[in-house]
């Protein structure tokens, strides 16, 4: 029985890949960059960035994707390449994760732009054939046992029956469900609906994974099993792309993040350098108080504070490094002084705030 | 091969997964089962023919009670020519009214009246708006378009998966009805059988179509189906060029023309010749797929997230 890990599409029959697997290395090839509004909002493509070896196509690449909801937008000027390894997609709710997802699992189609899976358009089938897609959508065809839709969607992605049958038992096995899927699916919990989800993915043993909150309602154990497969598959120079609301959860998982928010890739890279930029880029803020010149005099004496600029409207424009240590600074002069803070607004807003509520608990 | 070994699979797969439509089902069983205890009662009581039809309508004699006093007439000591007469007519009426208007009866009342533009459409529907439809309400139709199938080969393949069910539905339910309807149904299938195939085949296209861009296409189906199968459909005028079945009945018609089956008013019904309807038909059919799955390989689901 064939390595499922090692075997390859049905279009290709179930050879072998072809020399020794290799795991690729997670460098960020670019390095992380950061971009708060002013800068990246400009620069539509600023946050690219690529994964792996910087050699051959990539697997997955998003060139300078737009995509609108109506008068949303969802995503907005994306510019991505993604080879081996996996990575971690994070952001708030409505950040974009899921279209950005669903662009790459070709269920959505981009406004602008093009996003390519091994160099041809996701929407395609031909794309198709090398994405495994596990959605957050909990929806199964209920009334089968795991095994007969483990081995469906086999059937599906062209397998004959007896290939289904080898390579569903090979799956289930991977995922931890082989005892279990005999079961109807009506009856599963969430972790193992998710385990079978995985496993759906895997089947057809695709070169990238598009995993949307693959660990969400999964035990620790299962958990850990699953992590444990995912540095598996990527060793194997699989391309996992995989969102989540949690960035510890992530960070058990890999390094290298993407990090979403209002439709953009708000940073990309190794989380450590994305922290230490994020303390060391200065944030503006608009900050108004009953006593304006005595919070600007205070706020000078502030190390964190880069630059401080009147506005037309005897508003402070603040300009402020560590935005963490900056606000308790800030909270700290408010009591002591006795000021009335009568406006307050981060400018950079759509970065530093995801980055910060993210990030926040870290450094 | 793989593609075509997985689009094979998908027809089986939603050929089998179409037989869990329950509640479609059991709505098409129960309308099949009321059907059939009408024929069923019709025959028994020998009401497939014109005696017990009152000339004129509402208040006047039967057709029955007329074969009757003919009959009483037949009887009288009459002269020769007279009692040849009496006897003729008495033979004639009763051969008409009795003998030969079974199948004029059956057509009317079940076949136009019920079949047509009720049963067969909703028959249908049942089946044609479910292979898209539900699994996309269900949510579920995200794991077919994530495997690697071109989006037109998948809008077939639910296509042809559910042919085989409204065919069976449609054609095995219109025969179990001409069956339990004796000779005159058993000369109806003969006959009509063609045009109930055509028929379905080009209002499983709409709906099918319909099962892969309306939300609760059901619900739309069944509107449609009420609205313009079977109320414009019986309606004076052009509205009913709209509705499949008008086409099925004329080709009927024109099928059913040598044994003096026509609209009760053609002049009113305007009813179009038989090739026309049969090009009308296989037009719709082939428009309506090609269409849908031109449209289907473009569509996007926002539900499915």
């Amino acid at each position: 029985m064939p390595d499922l890990l090692e075997s390859t599409d049905p279009s290709r029959g179930d050879r072998a890949l072809e020399g020794p697997l290799v795991r690729a290395p997670l460098s960020l090839v670019n390095g992380a960059r950061i971009a708060n509004k002013s800068e990246s909002l400009e620069a539509k493509d600023s946050a690219a960035a690529e994964l792996g070896p910087k050699t051959g196509p990539p697997v997955l690449f998003f060139d300078r994707v737009s995509r609108w909801y109506g008068p949303v937008i969802g995503v907005n000027g994306v510019t991505l390449e993604l080879r081996s390894g996996i990575t971690g997609l994070v952001g708030h709710n409505g950040s974009g994760k899921s279209t950005l997802m669903r662009l790459a699992a070709g269920h959505l189609r981009p406004d602008l732009g093009a996003v390519l899976v091994e160099g041809r358009q996701a929407w395609t089938a031909e794309a198709k054939r090398h994405v495994g897609y596990c959605p957050e959508l909990d929806t199964y065809y209920e009334e089968m046992s795991g095994r007969r839709f483990i081995q469906c969607m086999a059937r599906l992605s062209g397998f004959s029956r007896a290939e289904a049958r080898s390579r569903g038992d090979e799956v289930l096995e991977l995922v931890g469900m082989a005892d279990r899927a005999q079961r109807p699916l009506a009856g599963y919990s969430k972790g193992m609906r998710q385990r079978i989800k995985l496993a759906q993915a895997l089947i057809h043993d695709p070169k990238l994974l598009l995993l949307d909150e693959p660990l969400s309602g999964i035990d620790p154990i299962g958990r850990r099993e699953s992590i444990q497969l995912f540095h598996k598959l990527a060793g194997r120079g699989k391309c996992l792309l995989i969102s989540s609301h949690e960035l510890e959860e992530l960070e058990k998982l890999t390094d290298h993040v993407a990090i979403m928010a209002a439709g953009r890739i708000a940073a990309v890279g190794p989380l450590t350098q994305i922290r230490d930029l994020l303390d060391d880029h200065p944030l503006s803020i608009r900050v108004a108080s009953d006593q304006n010149k005595v919070l600007a005099t205070a706020l000078l004496d502030c190390d964190d504070v880069v630059g401080l600029d009147r506005l037309p409207d005897d508003a402070l424009l603040v300009r402020a490094r560590n935005p963490r240590r900056f606000f308790q600074r800030l909270t700290e002069l408010v009591i002591s002084e006795h000021l009335e803070i009568s406006h307050l607004e981060s400018l950079d807003e759509s970065t530093h705030d995801v980055l910060g509520y993210l990030l926040g608990g870290k450094s | 091969m793989t593609g075509s070994r997985a689009f094979f699979y998908l027809i089986l797969l939603s050929w089998q997964r179409q037989a869990r439509a329950h509640l479609m089902l059991w709505i098409a069983g129960g309308l099949l089962a009321f059907a059939a205890f009408l024929v069923l009662a019709n025959t028994w009581n020998g009401r497939w023919n014109m005696s017990y039809w009152r000339v004129p309508g509402g208040g006047g004699v039967t057709y029955g009670d007329q074969i009757r006093a003919f009959a009483m007439a037949r009887d009288l000591p009459l002269a020769g020519s007279a009692a040849s007469v009496t006897q003729l007519a008495w033979s004639t009426q009763r051969l008409v009214v009795d003998d030969a208007s079974g199948f004029f009866v059956f057509s009317n009342r079940i076949v136009f009246f019920l079949f047509t533009t009720f049963l067969m459409p909703l028959w249908t529907l049942s089946f044609a708006t479910e292979g898209l439809g539900r699994e996309r309400e269900a949510g579920n139709l995200v794991w077919v378009l994530s495997r690697p199938l071109s989006r037109p080969a998948i809008y077939l393949a639910k296509f042809l998966a559910a042919v085989p069910w409204c065919l069976a539905l449609n054609m095995g339910g219109f025969a179990l009805l001409c069956v339990l309807a004796g000779w005159p149904g058993i000369l109806a299938l003969a006959i009509y059988w063609p045009a109930v195939l055509m028929g379905t085949l080009a209002l499983a296209s709409l709906f099918h179509f319909l099962g892969a861009f309306a939300r609760r296409a059901s619900v739309v189906a069944i509107l449609y189906a009420f609205f313009l199968e079977t109320i414009a459909g019986n309606l004076p005028g052009h509205l009913k060029r709209l509705s499949i079945s008008f086409y099925t009945r004329c080709l009927m018609f024109e099928q059913a023309h040598e044994f003096g089956i026509q609209p009760e008013r053609p002049s009113i019904y305007l009813p179009v010749s038989g090739s026309f309807a049969v090009t009308v038909l296989a037009t719709v059919s082939i428009v309506l797929l090609v269409a849908g799955a031109w449209i289907f390989a473009r569509k996007e689901y926002l539900e499915l997230t």
